[in-house]
């Protein structure tokens, strides 16, 4: 053993106390976001506090200079999105490359509705690739059947408590963690001011409750003779549940109890005298008063865009991002076009999603996981699961998980809230305030592998079937529920 | 250099005894080893996937457990699916789809053949526009339909009430009623221009001679279409049909993209119905049970199908 002077003792405590700091890393040394305290000025206060060195961090998880090969699948930029989410995902591959040079990294997009198809006929030839960033609702049907590794935020240098509890329940199935959320958003309540006006409403006032919905709605109509209301009521687009689940859980129905605080999945109440009065809720809108767009069974929410743009929709529910969408499209515009389009534009408000007749708001917890494959589903039964990680913490970073949800929804890891770039997407980004406000109202869907049959195909196909008069509103119901049952048995 | 044939590498080799069908396989050696690596392709991507299908068949897959959990069920999908009120709508679709565009395309595509045939200025050009339906990507022609038909804001719509027709722009595709009739209206337009080039082809073998015989024994234009020009199409139009009725009954991307499948199921073939069945709700045992009776009715039409082309190369030997 050899002898140390003073001085050098002095430097080794030095050097591994700054080293024992920097491992701790900032976000775990300052105060972590208090959930209890979330508010439009608790967001405020906390943006911008704190910096973040996301290749840092990544490197204690993943070494840098680490050489590998991963092949990433992830929901990608679809047409409904802004311009500037494209140039955020650009920026994300781009700088993931420079800050890992040796991995070599096949990474592909795909649309919402794409996804869950081509990933399930992957993982039947054990073709999948070897991490995938998947919508809220897919996570546990592929946890379930045992596709996915178990993979934790502590797996990725978080901390469980870095993320929402309820995105935290949507990767979780049986008591194990699958996934680390990458961003959560809630929708809110969009109108246009100019055409409330018109109409004879209060233009700052967003309706109150879906009752409020369903009147206004009706009264724009018959004033105007446009649509009221952009209702969604397409089968097989994730654009439906998102808009009717809120509207179903505020009348105090649901699939099962989803929207309790401690939800068992066991009892089916979309045949409840709630879950009825929402549908009939919809069927008013679009048949006894013909105030929606005839289209919704066919539209998905990109159709409804150009509409509420060219003011032919007054009211919606949708992302923050609908703003720059808005800003975009007006782009294309031409001559007359462009000026009744900036009127629509500066007369766009945001407010909270209306609530029930019992005043329950709620809105559908939203956003998107990243996954790691067990190798035996991966093509060549390889996974690079150190690659894998490497993508994973940069992709749940403060930093990235900001950018990549900048315009259309909220960081997953919390500390997201915390960095200049949440500042600037505060001053940048009109109504962001509004659905950060709806994110304590938000429900996940049921975590069960049935989950996006029963929201793309079973909930759409009760609209339709009450909407387009083939059942009566009760039998739509009792069919739903009835296909609710015997999916949950077990049934073909 | 030196041309193998079956025959000429049997010089010199012991070929087997008699005249029965080894020796006739062992004559022609040369030929099968030829069609061998093709044959070897379609075993494996036809006919394994066929007889996976059928296996799957017997098999239920919940949304919970993995294809390879798959659970035995018997006959019980097959009885699932005949005793489904759905299957029962889907089919009585299909039927629809498959008749109507059949019908309509090769009628409009037969009559536009009969009109291209004469000699008149323009037709060249007219012919190329006529064959632009059928050429330009059908996934592109649904979304560019989709908008037409629009139920707000669609040209159709839009005319209609600008002309004081309506007050309200029709509902194409967002009715129970009305929405496969607007389906196929655009399967037509996409068709006929098959049936138009195949009935063209055929109209150019009608010996012309014939029908100046015709014309001179005075047989007027209806007479010497009847009696002379349709019955030398009767081969081509079986075939003609016949094609188009198997690509009827295969169709998967107007109905999808357009509406996919619905309203309320009202526009959902079996092709559609068994894509959600399989990659929606994951019911791939029901959804090859499905594919094993479509299957089966596609292989009937596939039989007629050779028999038709079978009995035009009979029918030329004979001539």
């Amino acid at each position: 053993m050899t002898s140390h002077s003073l001085g050098s003792a002095v430097l080794c405590g030095a050097v591994s106390t700054a080293l024992s700091v920097s491992l701790i890393s900032t976000s775990a040394l300052a105060a972590p976001v208090d959930l209890s305290k979330w508010s439009p000025e608790y967001v405020r206060s906390i943006a911008g506090t704190q910096d973040f060195d996301t290749a840092a961090d990544c490197a204690k998880v993943t070494p840098l200079d680490y050489k590998g090969r991963l092949t990433f699948w992830y929901q990608g930029v679809f047409e409904g999105d802004p311009d500037m989410l494209r140039e955020y995902y650009k920026d994300f591959f781009a700088t993931f490359r420079k800050t890992y040079p040796n991995i070599k990294l096949e990474d592909q997009a795909l649309t919402y509705n794409d996804l869950l198809d081509k990933f399930r006929t992957a993982l039947l030839g054990n073709a999948a690739p070897m991490a995938i960033r998947l919508q809220i609702l897919g996570g546990t049907e592929f946890a379930a059947k045992g596709y996915l590794r178990p993979l934790k935020p502590e797996d990725l240098g978080y901390s469980t408590s870095d993320f929402w509890p309820g995105a935290m329940k949507a990767v979780t199935w049986e008591g194990v963690t699958y996934g680390v959320p990458t961003n959560n958003e809630t929708m809110a309540f969009i109108w246009n001011a100019d055409i409330f006006k018109r109409a004879g409403l209060d233009p700052e006032k967003a309706p109150a409750t879906w009752d409020d919905v369903v009147k206004y709605s009706k009264q724009i109509h018959d004033k105007l003779g446009i649509a009221g209301y952009g209702l969604v009521a397409r089968k097989n687009a994730g654009n439906t549940p998102y808009r009717f689940m809120p509207q179903l859980w505020a009348y105090g129905g649901g699939v099962f109890d989803e929207a309790s605080a401690n939800p068992t999945y066991k009892k089916i109440l979309l045949n409840s005298p709630q879950s009825k009065a929402a549908l009939q809720a919809s069927y008013d809108m679009y048949v006894r008063d013909k105030s929606v767009p005839v289209s919704a069974l066919t539209n998905q929410q990109a159709d409804n865009q150009p509409l509420f743009l060219a003011g032919q929709v007054a009211m919606m529910v949708s992302h923050p991002s609908d703003y720059t969408v808005m800003l975009d499209l007006q782009k294309k515009t031409t001559g007359a076009d462009t000026a009744k389009a900036q009127t629509v534009i500066d007369n766009m408000r945001y407010g909270l999603i209306p609530a029930g007749p019992d005043g329950k708001r709620a809105v559908v917890f939203g956003g998107s996981n990243i996954h790691i494959l067990k190798p035996e589903y991966v093509e060549g039964g390889k996974v690079d699961e150190p690659a894998a990680k490497a993508l994973g913490c940069m992709w749940a970073s403060p930093e990235w998980s900001l950018k990549l949800a900048y315009a259309g929804s909220n960081p997953g890891n919390l500390n997201g809230f915390k960095t200049k770039w949440m500042k600037e997407r505060l001053s940048s980004i009109k109504f962001l305030d509004v659905t950060t406000s709806m994110l304590p109202y938000g429900i996940p869907f049921p975590a069960l592998p049935q989950s996006p049959e029963i929201m793309n195909i079973i909930v759409p196909d009760m609209l339709q079937n009450a909407l387009t008069g083939a059942m009566t509103i009760d039998q739509a119901a009792e069919d739903a529920a009835k296909k609710v049952k015997n999916l949950t048995e077990g049934g073909l | 250099m030196t041309i193998l044939t079956g025959k000429a590498e049997t010089v010199g080799r012991r070929r087997p005894e008699g005249g029965g069908l080894l020796r006739k396989i062992w004559d022609h050696r040369a030929d099968y080893g030829y069609v061998l690596p093709a044959i070897a392709v379609m075993l494996i991507v036809i006919a394994y996937p066929i007889y996976y299908t059928i296996e799957l068949s017997f098999f239920a897959t919940p949304p919970g457990l993995q294809l390879r959990d798959k659970v035995f069920v018997g006959l019980n999908n097959y009885t699932a699916i005949l005793t489904s009120p759905v299957f029962w709508t889907v089919t009585k679709n299909t039927l629809i789809w498959t008749v109507a565009s059949t019908f309509l395309s090769f009628v409009l595509g037969f009559a536009c053949a009969l009109a291209l045939h004469r000699d008149f200025l323009g037709r060249g050009i007219l012919r190329a526009i006529l064959i632009i339906p059928w050429v330009i990507s059908a996934v592109a022609a649904s979304y560019i339909w989709k908008w037409i038909y629009h139920s707000d804001f669609g040209i159709i719509g839009a005319v209609l009430v600008a002309l004081g027709w309506t007050d309200r722009p029709p509902n194409f595709i967002d009715s129970v009623s009305t929405v496969l009739p607007s389906l196929i209206v655009v399967n037509i337009w996409r068709e006929f221009p098959f049936a138009m080039i195949m009935m063209m082809a055929g109209l150019q073998t009608v010996p012309d001679q014939l029908l100046r015989a015709a014309k001179v024994d005075g047989a007027n234009a209806w007479q010497r279409f009847w009696h002379v020009t349709f019955p030398h199409l009767r081969n081509v139009s079986t075939v003609t049909i016949l094609l188009l009725a198997v690509a009827n009954f295969n169709s998967f991307i107007i109905p999808w993209i357009m509406t996919g499948g619905g309203p309320s199921n009202a526009s959902h073939i079996w092709i559609t119905h068994i894509y959600e069945l399989a990659f929606g709700r994951q019911r791939w045992g029901v959804a090859s049970a499905y594919s094993v009776l479509l299957f089966v009715i596609l292989m009937s039409l596939g039989y007629f199908y050779v028999r038709a082309l079978s009995g035009n190369e009979q029918k030329d030997g004979a001539e």
